[in-house]
């Protein structure tokens, strides 16, 4: 298993100091994601999908459970650790783009490489390549706010892949394009799950972008269960 | 991260917000500049008290008082460390004259030790030293303080009265070397001459002091001269003698200026009353310290109220990034790389603001060396102020040290809280955040 999530709780502390009371959101969560796999968690709106991914990316620590990922348990990373093991594994795809907006689509796409210590000449030549892999090679040199939306996520897309991370973690990835556009990105994701082998969990809140997955789970008031898929292998 | 991309990332940062940045430079650079000409004031007339006490004096000399001193000690003071030469001069304490001819004057014999002397500077222009008993080198000015007094009566008798005219002293103008002339022993109380005449011989003339506006009309006698004078004080002399006639005093010369304070102190500790320039130095030294020390703190409380800018800068900096840094920290950047991103940024503002201070301190100390002279000069009606070489500001390089590590030190403590602000930004809360 390239992913193994067990007993995941969390809830968080709402309300007035004093007066915080303490809300459930994710309940007993254990699930786990091959080597290879796309797999999708869908549900409503709070259902707590986006509470799991922060856990599962180390920006939040779950009140109880353990994770493991490639044979490391990430759930009891510092900081700096969490933070070093993100650089080295993961790659995000966030609903909106979260792109640098004083940096052109090229430097976006080498922010990483660059916090990797990259030398500028290796990364260069690593950049193109991708951003010619992906089409966006017209535009490298537009500012993000000279994208379109499907060029954006584009750009994002790249930038999660520039390190070659195993495992990719996107946040409503198609939530803010059009539908087009929408099956644009989801090829792309499926294209570059089978020529590069690299591990996809998507959350979204849509059924039909989460049957595109190899296996999909559902999400509701912060419980988790498998649910099957059309296209399953 | 690389360096060089770290710098790249800032200059990014800077680029985009270059009136901001631009106006917190000013603010430090005024700051930092304000400090530093404000000391150098105090550099400079500390730098100018310590030469106009030092121009006109012999400033490695230290003068000895003791109530018996002798050669025994002069030998003894030749052992101490950084001692050049130990020079005892025994003068006496009667009045006297000495004639040539009609040409008389008040002339100062001065018993002395030529060898150390010579060590001290002391040449001759003409002539020998003494060989004998009652040979003599006199001054260079000895000529001209011999006056005819009779004739210079009576030149200011044939001068109108009430003119302002000055008549030419008439002075011996003639040859030294060689001439014999009368020295005599007198009593200052009754103001009369004893009898008994001393036949001097002028073997030598000494070279004019370094100094110009010292006038040296003495004469220089060996020590064998002592007892001969002092038998014709005791025969002449009306009332009971005490006190001997020479009395001594000792002058040690340092080496340099920088051991007159060693040799100084030395010589306390051996229970010597001592006076040295360096007395005078330190007072005025720990005076100047402490005037320095008042300035510099004066100019960091501008320093500091430029910091405000710089803090300013930075935290909002950080705030408009929040978003920016919580996507690099979702992408694996480190807290300390976040850190030190923006402990560069304000290191940076501190960096350039305090060069640009360093440049126009230069500049502002030299116009105002230049123009403040002719200002005050002019000011108080004196032309020749300018002249007096006094220096408004002098920026030695411990200044520049100084401030710039205050400034330096400033930027980097004003920046540190809005630095630790970015490590804080909770990633999650950051990408929630609209563009
Ligand atoms: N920092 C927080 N403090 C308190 N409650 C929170 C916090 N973050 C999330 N929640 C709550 O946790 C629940 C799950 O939120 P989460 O963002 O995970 O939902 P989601 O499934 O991603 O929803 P969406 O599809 O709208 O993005 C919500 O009810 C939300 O109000
Ligand atoms: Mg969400």
């Amino acid at each position: 298993m390239l992913i193994t999530v067990q007993d995941i709780n969390h809830s968080f502390l709402i309300g007035r100091k004093g007066k915080e009371s303490n809300v459930p959101v994710l309940k007993n969560i254990s699930f786990s994601v091959k080597q290879g796999e796309i797999v999708s968690i869908v549900g409503r709106s709070g259902s707590g999908k986006s509470t799991l991914l922060h856990i599962l990316a180390g920006f939040l620590k779950p009140d109880s459970g353990e994770i493991v990922v490639k044979d490391t348990v990430t759930s009891v990373f510092n900081e700096q650790q969490s933070a070093q093991f993100r650089l080295e594994n993961y790659g995000f795809i966030f609903q909106n783009f979260q792109l640098m907006p004083g940096l052109t689509a090229f430097e976006n796409v080498e922010l990483p490489l660059k916090l990797k210590g990259m030398n500028r000449h290796q990364r260069k030549d690593k950049v193109q390549q991708l951003m010619k892999h992906v089409g966006l090679q017209s535009v490298q040199d537009h500012y993000p706010n000279e994208l379109s939306g499907g060029q954006q996520q584009r750009v994002s897309i790249a930038r999660a892949l520039i390190t070659d991370p195993p495992i990719i973690f996107a946040d409503e990835p198609t939530g803010s394009l059009d539908s087009e556009t929408e099956q644009e990105v989801l090829e792309l994701i499926q294209t570059l799950n089978d020529t590069r082998d690299i591990t996809f969990v998507i959350i979204t809140h849509d059924d039909e972008v989460a049957q595109r997955a190899d296996r999909m789970y559902r999400m509701h008031d912060g419980i988790l269960t498998e649910e099957g898929v059309p296209n399953a292998v | 991260m690389q360096f060089k991309d770290q710098i790249d990332f800032i200059r990014q940062h800077i680029k985009k917000n270059k009136l901001r940045v631009f106006m917190t430079v000013l603010a430090a650079t005024m700051g930092t500049a304000f400090l530093i000409v404000l000391a150098s004031v105090g550099f400079g007339i500390h730098d100018t008290m310590r030469s106009l006490m030092l121009e006109n004096r012999l400033v490695t000399q230290i003068e000895v008082y003791s109530d018996d001193l002798g050669a025994e000690e002069a030998e003894e003071m030749k052992g101490i460390d950084h001692v050049k030469a130990v020079v005892m001069h025994q003068g006496a304490n009667a009045m006297q004259q000495a004639s040539l001819g009609k040409y008389t004057t008040h002339g100062n014999l001065l018993v002395t030790d030529f060898k150390e002397e010579a060590k001290v500077g002391f040449a001759l222009a003409e002539g020998r030293l003494p060989e004998s008993t009652y040979e003599v080198v006199v001054g260079n000015g000895f000529a001209e303080s011999l006056i005819d007094e009779s004739a210079a009566e009576k030149l200011a008798e044939a001068l109108p009265e009430g003119s302002e005219e000055e008549p030419e002293i008439p002075s011996y103008k003639g040859e030294l070397i060689g001439k014999t002339f009368t020295y005599q022993l007198g009593d200052y109380g009754t103001g009369e001459l004893y009898d008994d005449k001393t036949e001097l011989t002028i073997v030598g003339v000494a070279k004019k002091p370094s100094k110009d506006w010292l006038v040296d009309n003495k004469i220089y006698a060996d020590a064998a001269l002592i007892p001969e004078l002092e038998k014709i004080y005791k025969q002449d002399k009306k009332e009971e003698v005490t006190d001997p006639l020479f009395s001594s005093m000792l002058y040690v010369y340092a080496d340099v200026l920088e051991n007159v304070k060693s040799v100084t102190s030395e010589l306390k500790d051996q229970g010597y009353n001592v006076y040295s320039i360096s007395e005078e130095l330190d007072q005025i030294d720990v005076f100047f310290l402490a005037l320095k020390a008042g300035l510099v703190f004066v100019g960091t409380i501008a320093i500091l109220i430029s910091s405000i800018g710089i803090f300013n800068t930075m935290t909002m900096a950080v705030t408009e990034r929040t978003r920016e840094i919580g996507v690099m920290k979702a992408i694996g950047a480190q807290p300390k790389l976040i850190q030190r991103l923006f402990l560069m940024e304000s290191a940076w503002i501190g960096v350039v603001g305090t060069v640009l201070a360093i440049i126009i301190s230069y500049a502002v100390s030299l116009v105002s060396n230049w123009l403040l002279p002719i200002i005050v000069g002019a000011a108080i009606g004196e032309e020749d102020f300018a002249e007096l070489n006094v220096t408004f500001s002098v920026i030695p390089w411990q200044l520049v040290v100084i401030a710039s590590a205050i400034s330096l030190t400033v930027a980097i403590v004003s920046g540190w809280r809005p630095a630790r602000k970015a490590t804080r930004i909770d990633v999650i809360d950051a990408l929630r955040r609209e563009l």
